[in-house]
């Protein structure tokens, strides 16, 4: 079975109150590559990773992990 | 002066014509940055499907015309003009396109995503040109094809696939939300 990057972007977004486009307005990047990167549909590059985690005040081992 | 250069000449003028209503126009200057990337990327997604349909049913004038012994000027206009159409969704899909807007709105629609998108659509584009000129290679060892022929239809393979492509990849991705 092929390694798939999970993550918990979704949760984490709704525990800290922000939404798909507040939460691309900090990173850099449009509503949709949040929303792809929350379905699993799109494996960011890790510097999107480290940012997406840094704005999510997590680490990035916290925020992805790999599921087979 | 010739035909084709007259195409050449208004598909150039009708360009720029459109570009200065995009670059002038007030309707978007509300928006934030990041707005204005959402509202241009979305539009993007349901163009360029359109885009590639326009694009192939102007193959049909050039084939219709490839037949007529003595063609009209308007049909050498028409084809100048698909080479215009042409060169620009071949730098829309090679650059980041939108080219009257700022660049940090430019920067933030040809974020990751879209660029990973756009890189699996060009790849396509690539493999399905190949596959046309692979085509048109048999075809020739049965009936001459000229030059201007295979051209059209390795292009018009390529750049169609990339087009259609790059649109579904990226309508899945507005989709999932």
């Amino acid at each position: 079975m092929p390694e798939r990057l999970a993550n918990r972007l979704k949760e984490r977004r709704a525990e800290l109150g922000l939404t798909q486009a507040e939460l691309a307005e900090r990173v850099g990047v449009t509503r949709k590559t949040v929303n792809t990167v929350e379905n699993g549909v799109f494996t960011p590059s890790a510097t999107l990773a480290i940012k997406l985690a840094r704005a999510l005040e997590m680490t990035v081992e916290q925020l992805f992990w790999i599921e087979s | 002066m010739s035909s084709y250069l007259i195409g050449l000449l208004v598909g150039i003028g009708a360009g720029l014509v459109v570009l200065a209503v995009i670059k002038f126009r007030t309707r978007n200057q509300s928006m934030s940055v990041a707005e204005q990337a959402e509202f241009l990327s979305k539009r993007r997604a349901r163009m360029l499907p359109a885009l590639a349909v326009i694009f192939l049913a102007q193959q049909a004038s050039y084939f219709s015309t490839a037949a007529i012994a003595t063609p009209r000027p308007v049909d050498t206009v028409k084809i100048s003009a698909w080479l215009v159409l042409s060169i620009v969704l071949l730098a829309a899909l090679a650059t980041k396109g939108f080219w009257a807007h700022s660049r940090e709105v430019r920067n933030l629609i040809d974020d990751e995503n879209t660029r990973a998108n756009r890189n699996h659509a060009m790849q396509s584009g690539f493999l399905f040109a190949m596959g046309a000129g692979v085509c048109v290679y048999v075809v020739t060892m049965f009936t001459p094809v000229t030059a201007r022929e295979a051209v059209h239809v390795m292009m018009s393979a390529g750049i169609a696939t990339a087009l259609i492509q790059w649109g579904f990849l990226e309508r899945r991705a507005y989709r999932d939300a």
